[in-house]
């Protein structure tokens, strides 16, 4: 060991360097790659309508996948998004045909609805020590299953204004859905990188016992992570229902999955304490692109599931070498 | 009786520090020998050498007449060597039965498992040493005596010659501590030889034929059960006084109460009183099990109290978390650093602004380059080495870790600091460094509780230290009466009526 301190400035960084540090750059090129190959490929890819079509696609599953970010980041997981959304997506419409609400107040209740399921959650997983897994399970079955009972089975049809509104208008071109997804992603920046609840956050993740005894709230943080993830999907579940206009309990699907998928693509560890919500954005155009670009390709869906498989196992693997080469750099 | 383990000239030296230095060693069938010696003399060198896991600079060591690869585990365990270690390397969710026989295969057919045969065959095995454990129960929810039986089982499924126990009581009520006894007594009786390692003196009177004392690396004390008297073990163990050298003193305390504990309990534990003042350094001393990481946990509020007052600077204190201590202007610095301490995979600057994150935020808000600039001076400040606070803090070497867990608190000042084994897992020549931090915290005022098994290290540091046995507070010594001679035989002391 050296008597002096070693004192070497840390690296200047380069245009745009912080924005693009570390594990995320390798999913931003991934979105260049595969936007250009499918924009020379078909015409029609990098057209406004298509381009319209995909944004209002990522707000659907980034809005997911950032909610599942915050989750996976304190080391959890939350299976239940894709039926949350479905629940949402028919509860809102319910509260507003059937139940005769005001459009706003119907949305509104939904959200607070979905803040409810992720306070149980989190309560479950904190309080009462039930992994994150099995919590999450008993919620994409139930979830499912009231909004079948809700519905009985058939689509709710006849919601409001606001609801078609949300769907239909767009600001300079941009849909609102993804205006939406824009904002929450800066606001879930801001939470994550520029407050301290945010850092300890990550520091839940990262470990949890050293966390506690360091004075942190590791409980509260938790649930607040769920929190976050269900009201996400109880958003997506009312975004949908405005796209489709009826409010339809089978849609959504297996979409936690997507948005598990698309976390992990941008880097977010699923030991937790890692991940960045620049990545999870990028990791949901990836998705969103290949998604709609073998579509307009003209390419079998039964394919498109093995490309994205694909793309995942790259990102898992190479989160895998990193941490790898990190652990031999211990040594 | 033929010399079932027969060593000669055996050196090991790591650095400068020569940790083992054993000229001639012979355990014969059918003895049971304790191994004793503080933290650190080189019995677990000894041990390692014996079974293989670490090869010796110099001599050899013959097992049943036939020499032993140096540093070959594997040939140790061929050569009818056996360990039963603190910890259990059980697999949680399977049976006993699946566990006694991991690795090997019961019954007929090579691909399915048989599992009548599987319990049968471990049956066997248990049987060996007479314990009655469920065979078909997941070892996750047997008691942990009757985990350590298994482990125990587990070896024997071997039949091993000699028989390596860890400290195989130490997690263990006094009950339980007798069965495992009967049971290396037993296994003696069989004609096996074990070498049983312990903590406790009362433990181990109770079952050596043979006492061998270590200190330094050496073997110090060779005694008879009748020779073995706890005065003259722990003389063995703590030398001359003599040699026992204080260097330095801590700066004097400041004086003014800071903690005030009255009749504090928590599982396990009390009641418990104590007193530190502002600048004093109290150690806590004790052996494995005696409390000493408990007590500092429950001041910590990280484990529930159930009983007692504590009053800190003058105002009640009853921390029902960490954060109600860390607001309180407490601090922690725990003993296990990959479990309780460090976000390995995160940078060194989150790592030493993890506890501050409030303080220096301004509402929730955390500016990066006052975050930035905080951590640096901290750095600075505790001496962390690195190139840069943004790697992570797993690629520094121990004691710089430990140094930036240290750094967490430096800031606050915190009233009160609680240090828990602080120099565990960090190298000689970074102890010094460590011991000047807990010493410049003192000067600025804080009250400094620190448990260690490491007796020099309380008499370095601590203005008094507190003795615990069976989570009660024996005797607090002054410095001016300090030896280990002192503080041993305080440990050993087994307070009326407690849970031993």
């Amino acid at each position: 060991m050296t008597s002096s301190l070693i004192e070497t400035p840390p690296p200047k960084t380069a245009f745009g360097g912080a924005f693009l540090r570390g594990k995320e750059i390798g999913v931003v090129i991934a979105v260049a790659v595969a936007f250009t190959v499918f924009a020379l490929a078909n015409g029609n890819f990098a057209g406004v309508p298509n381009l319209q079509t995909m944004g209002v696609d990522l707000a659907q599953y980034g809005l997911l996948a950032l909610g599942v970010s915050f989750v996976i980041i304190t080391g959890g997981i939350d299976l239940s998004v894709g039926s949350v959304v479905a629940l949402s997506g028919v509860w809102s419409a319910w509260l507003n045909v059937h139940a005769g609400l005001p459009d706003v107040i119907a949305i509104a209740l939904a959200l607070v609805t979905g803040a409810v399921i992720g306070v149980v959650h989190g309560l479950s997983v904190t309080v009462l020590g039930v992994p994150p897994f099995v919590t999450t399970l008993v919620t994409l079955v139930a979830a499912r299953g009231a909004a079948l009972a809700l519905t009985e089975g058939f689509p709710i049809d006849g919601v409001g204004t606001v609801f078609t509104g949300i769907a239909q208008y767009r600001i300079a071109g941009v849909p609102v859905p993804t205006l939406l997804f824009v904002g929450a992603c800066v606001l879930a920046w801001l939470f994550l990188e520029r407050t301290y609840q945010g850092r300890q956050l990550y520091a839940v993740g990262g470990n949890a016992e050293a966390a506690r005894l360091a004075g942190i709230r590791t409980r509260r943080r938790v649930i607040l992570a769920y929190v976050v993830s269900s009201t996400c999907a109880a958003a997506v579940g009312v975004l949908v229902t405005a796209r489709l206009t009826v409010g339809q309990p089978s849609i959504a699907t297996g979409w936690e999955l997507n948005a598990i998928a698309a976390a992990v693509i941008g880097g977010v560890g699923l030991a937790g304490g890692v991940g960045r919500v620049v990545g999870v954005a990028f990791g949901a155009i990836l998705l969103v692109l290949i998604n709609n670009g073998l579509v307009i390709l003209h390419v079998s869906p039964y394919y498109q599931q093995i490309v994205l498989g694909a793309v995942l196992a790259v990102a898992v693997v190479t989160d895998r070498l990193r941490s790898r080469g990190f652990e031999r750099n211990r040594r | 009786m033929t010399a079932l383990v027969d060593a000669t000239g055996l050196r090991k030296t790591y650095g400068t520090v020569e940790v083992l230095h054993v000229d001639r060693l012979s355990l014969a069938a059918g003895e049971v020998v304790a191994l004793l010696g503080e933290n650190g003399a080189g019995k677990s060198t000894l041990v390692r050498v014996l079974t293989g896991a670490t090869a010796a600079d110099a001599g050899h060591v013959e097992l049943g007449g036939r020499q032993l690869r140096n540093g070959d585990p594997a040939h140790a365990q061929e050569l009818g060597v056996a360990t039963v270690s603190q910890e259990f390397p059980l697999v949680g969710e399977m049976s006993v039965a699946e566990n006694l026989m991991l690795g090997r295969r019961a019954g007929v057919g090579g691909v399915l498992f048989d599992r009548r045969a599987t319990e049968r065959a471990a049956g066997e095995v248990l049987g060996l040493i007479g314990a009655d454990v469920p065979l078909d129960q997941p070892v996750s929810r047997l008691p942990v005596a009757q985990q350590q039986l298994v482990e125990i089982a587990k070896a024997l499924g071997r039949d091993p010659k000699v028989l390596v126990l860890d400290e195989p009581t130490s997690a263990l009520g006094p009950v339980e501590s007798r069965r495992v006894i009967r049971v290396a007594r037993d296994l003696a009786a069989q004609g096996r030889a074990v070498i049983f390692i312990g903590h406790r003196l009362d433990e181990v009177r109770e079952i050596a034929d043979r006492v061998l004392v270590m200190r330094n690396g050496r073997l110090v004390a060779d005694l008879t059960p009748e020779r073995a008297t706890t005065e003259a073990m722990i003389r063995a163990m703590a030398g001359d006084e003599a040699e026992v050298l204080v260097e330095g003193d801590p700066p004097p305390a400041v004086g003014g109460p800071v903690l005030t504990v009255r009749g504090l309990e928590a599982a396990g534990i009390g009641p418990i009183d104590l007193d530190v003042g502002r600048g004093e350094i109290l150690g806590v001393a004790g052996l494995m099990g005696s409390g000493r990481s408990r007590l500092v946990h429950a001041l910590m509020g990280a484990v529930r109290t159930t009983g007692g007052t504590m009053s800190l600077a003058g105002r009640p204190y009853a921390p029902k978390h960490p954060a109600d201590a860390v607001r309180s202007g407490v601090g922690l610095v725990p003993e296990d650093r990959a479990r309780q301490s460090l976000l390995p995979l995160a940078p060194v600057r989150w790592n030493i602004s993890l506890a501050a994150l409030p303080r220096i935020a301004h509402r929730s808000w955390l500016d990066p380059a006052v975050e930035r600039t905080f951590t640096d001076e901290v750095r600075k400040a505790v001496e962390v080495r690195c190139a840069t606070q943004e790697q992570p803090i797993g690629t520094l070497s121990g004691g710089n870790q430990q140094r930036a867990v240290f750094g967490r608190w430096f800031a606050a000042e915190p009233r009160l600091l609680l240090l828990d084994e602080p120099t565990r897992g960090v190298d000689v020549a970074a102890k010094a460094g460590i011991y000047h931090l807990v010493e410049s915290f003192a000067a600025r005022g804080t009250a400094v509780v620190i448990a260690s098994s490491e007796l020099e290290e309380l008499m370095r540091l601590a203005h008094r230290t507190a003795v615990l046995a069976g989570g009660r507070l024996v005797t607090t010594i002054p410095r001016s009466d300090y030896s280990k001679h002192a503080l041993m035989t305080a440990a050993n002391h087994v307070p009326e009526g407690a849970a031993q």
